[in-house]
């Protein structure tokens, strides 16, 4: 479904780039890929640094007070107009449906935080829904399977758009794991609090990986990926994560910081 | 039912490694919800059905008191004696004295998960009954002395060989390993018990207020049998199982089996309307119906309410990833999965489950299956939130959240943290993944790598590189 913004197609495409803080610590090739992209599409991408994080992790745990001090900034650091766009369906969704639960109860903040929640979008939805892109221009070649993360397939309702731009990629075989959309076990503070139902999970998940003989295992969803490559790293298998953008970027060696 | 929620960290590392329990758990729930995923795509209106079940529970929770009043005055019309029992310490009051009233020594119970939290059998047999569950799972788990596991199945965590040796100890029976012997076994120690027992004991999945009748929904014959061959009828069931009317019952019916193992309609439906008639071959002579309060008057004035619509389907215990790791017990108390999560600290209070709401990844794949659409991710979310108003986490991870948060505040020294982790990041570990943390990272490390900070942080390469500031 195409989203209608209003604006002339032809003209300047304004991006704000939603880094993440997970990516801007661990990955930093991700947000540079995410730019690079955005950019071979006409975006104008600019990059408000005095974002930090969303606050995830403190709303997912329970703590409101903290998250909604993280979300007063975030929503402080993105300027009026314009797209927002994240390498992260679950960062995103944060901000689509978090937020307007930790400001339900401040009208003025709940109306920013709905009206930043319109104008936010996960890459490949991005791409695929707004910019209607087909061809994703990569040469990123070999063997890829993908992990649904939950917040970007439940969260946002995204499903087919990161496997459009997978698919249109000439030099990448396809391949769909079984399971795609169950969890891998990240869960953010989940992972901390159950280490060992998590890995149970996790392990589940790197077995279906494996069984499709990819090299390559990617989603829209850094944390799924560090989780997903930690397991992976440690027993030393033979398939490389890397996250969507990075894919659709080109960039065939496949990164180290990408896990 | 004893009460152990929080302890479900300890309960789900012995889970992990019970093997029989993990072979049983992929086995049925991998089976459940490919039947039901299979049910749901071949009926085209099962999200209108859906959406409609939902809407009906939502009217009925709005005006609870008027349903549950005119299906009241129908059961009492029809000749049902209608109990209400406000806490469980009633529930087993009530239950007791009618078992005494009646003269009953013998009573056969059929499937009921509402009766497990009040502890109803250990009030019965305090009474001098003996209790015998009839459903297939339950006899199983009565004779191990264990609890249900599964809201449909409650012996899934049973192989046959650990039934063949309860079947041994307890029933005299030779061992076998064939499920059809097994069954026969059990078949036909309990006939002898619906022949001889005085009362039957039921739950029940909806109660329709405009004829006053108990719907039961059963694979079994036990709960047909138990429900019209004993002298008295007893069923126990929560007050949100109202419904408005029978019309509304196929709604229902569609979604039910369903959502719960892929049957489009389960072996039997008994819909028990009263006492038996002059004229009518069977049933019950006299009829009981125990209603439930036991927290859900409270759970109904709250922000939790749509909880209520609950039609115990177990569709999201099947579609839990954590549910199917670890099984029911791990739970501790009478609900598990994703219900159990939500539902177990609105009727115990909180402070004794606050493990309970935690237990969980967000992944939101039950809210994709519930039945009635019940919001159970934004649930566990709004307990987690509530713990925290409740005082009830710990120092360390409040003062963790806070630290965090404090950094986050500004990106000043957020960029100073990332410039020292960097470089100790690159320093300990060339570049790879790291193997070791303290806590409360050292359960991650434990099996994965933790990866390490870049030397770089992408704000300070586009700094660099575009030579911008903001
Ligand atoms: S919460 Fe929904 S899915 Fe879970 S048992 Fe109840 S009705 Fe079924």
């Amino acid at each position: 479904m195409p989203y209608t913004t209003g604006m002339d197609p032809k003209g300047p495409i304004p991006v704000s780039l939603f880094f993440t803080c997970l990516a801007d610590a661990f990955s930093p090739g991700v947000c540079t890929a995410t730019v690079e992209v955005l950019e071979r599409f006409g975006a104008t991408v600019r990059v408000p640094l005095s974002q930090t994080c969303c606050g995830q992790p403190a709303f997912n745990s329970g703590n409101r007070k903290e998250a909604r001090a993280m979300a007063r900034k975030f929503l402080l650091s993105f300027p009026d107009d314009g797209f927002i766009v994240t390498p992260s369906g679950s960062c995103a969704a944060m901000v689509k449906h978090g937020y307007p639960v930790l400001f339900r109860d401040e009208p003025r903040m709940l109306a920013r935080a709905r009206a930043i929640g319109e104008r936010i979008f996960e890459l490949s939805q991005f791409l695929v829904d707004v910019l209607g892109v087909t061809d994703p221009k990569s040469d990123f070649s070999g063997k890829v399977t993908y992990h649904d993360s939950c917040h970007l397939r439940r969260g946002l309702g995204v499903i087919e758009a990161p496997r459009k731009l997978l698919r249109a990629v000439p030099g990448i075989e396809f391949v769909e794991m079984e399971e795609s959309d169950r969890c891998c076990g990240f869960g953010g503070v989940f992972s901390l609090k159950y280490p060992q139902i998590s890995c149970k999970m996790t392990e589940r998940k790197v077995e279906r990986i494996l069984a499709t003989g990819a090299s390559y295992v990617t989603s829209g969803d850094l944390g799924c990926l560090l989780n997903i490559g930690g397991l992976i790293s440690r027993i030393g298998y033979p398939v490389k994560t890397i996250h969507l953008a990075e894919i659709l970027a080109g960039k065939t060696a496949g990164k180290e910081d990408a896990g | 039912m004893e009460l152990n929620a929080n302890a479900f960290g300890r309960n789900a590392r012995k889970a992990l490694l019970d093997k029989t329990l993990q072979e049983a758990l992929g086995r049925t729930t991998g089976r459940f919800q490919a039947h039901r995923d299979a049910a749901v795509a071949a009926l085209p209106e099962f999200e209108a059905t859906r959406e409609r079940a939902s809407r009906i529970k939502g009217d009925v929770l709005d005006h609870l008191d008027t349903y549950l009043a005119r299906f009241i005055e129908e059961a009492e019309k029809r000749g049902t004696i209608v109990h209400v029992a406000r806490d469980a310490a009633q529930a087993r009051e009530i239950a007791a004295r009618i078992a005494w009233e009646e003269g009953i020594t013998l009573a056969v119970k059929s499937k009921s998960m509402a009766s497990e939290e009040v502890s109803f059998n250990e009030a019965l047999q305090g009474a001098g009954v003996t209790v015998v569950e009839s459903d297939l799972g339950e006899f199983i788990i009565q004779l191990a002395g264990e609890a249900p596991s599964h809201i449909i199945a409650p012996a899934v965590h049973k192989t046959r060989e650990e039934i063949s040796l309860l079947f041994e100890r307890h029933l005299g029976e030779p061992r076998t390993d064939s499920i059809p012997e097994l069954v026969g076994m059990a078949r036909k120690h309990l006939r002898a018990k619906f022949l001889s027992a005085g009362m039957g004991v039921s739950g029940g999945n909806f109660l329709v207020a405009d004829t006053g009748s108990v719907v039961l929904v059963t694979n079994e014959g036990n709960g047909r049998m138990g429900t019209v061959l004993p002298r008295v009828h007893l069923a126990v069931v929560g007050i949100e199982k109202v419904i408005p009317r029978m019309a509304d019952l196929p709604t229902f019916l569609r979604l039910l089996p369903r959502s719960a193992s892929g049957q489009v309609i389960s072996s039997y439906v008994s819909i028990v309307t009263g006492t038996r008639r002059a004229g009518d071959p069977e049933g019950p002579e006299r009829m009981h119906l125990l209603l439930l309060d036991c927290g859900r008057s409270a759970i109904l004035e709250g922000k939790y309410r749509e909880i209520l619509k609950c039609i115990r389907c177990a569709a999201c215990l099947n579609s839990c990833p954590v549910y199917q790791s670890v099984g029911g017990h791990a739970y501790g108390w009478v609900y598990s999965g994703p219900i159990g999560a939500v539902l177990t600290p609105l009727l115990v209070g909180l402070p004794e489950a606050a493990a309970l709401p935690d237990a969980s990844t967000l992944c939101g794949a039950c809210a994709d299956v519930c039945p009635v659409k019940i919001p159970l991710p934004d649930f566990l979310l709004e307990l987690r939130s509530d713990a925290r108003e409740q005082g009830l986490k710990t120092p360390g991870e409040i003062a963790a959240m806070k630290g965090y948060a404090g950094v986050m505040k500004r990106a000043g020294l957020l960029e100073a943290i990332e410039r020292i982790a960097g470089v100790l990041g690159q320093f300990f570990t060339k570049g790879k993944g790291i193997s070791g943390l303290p806590y409360p990272f050292s359960g991650w490390t434990e099996r994965r790598d933790f990866p390490a900070p870049a030397a770089e942080p992408f704000r300070k390469q586009w700094k660099i590189k575009r030579g911008v500031t903001r």
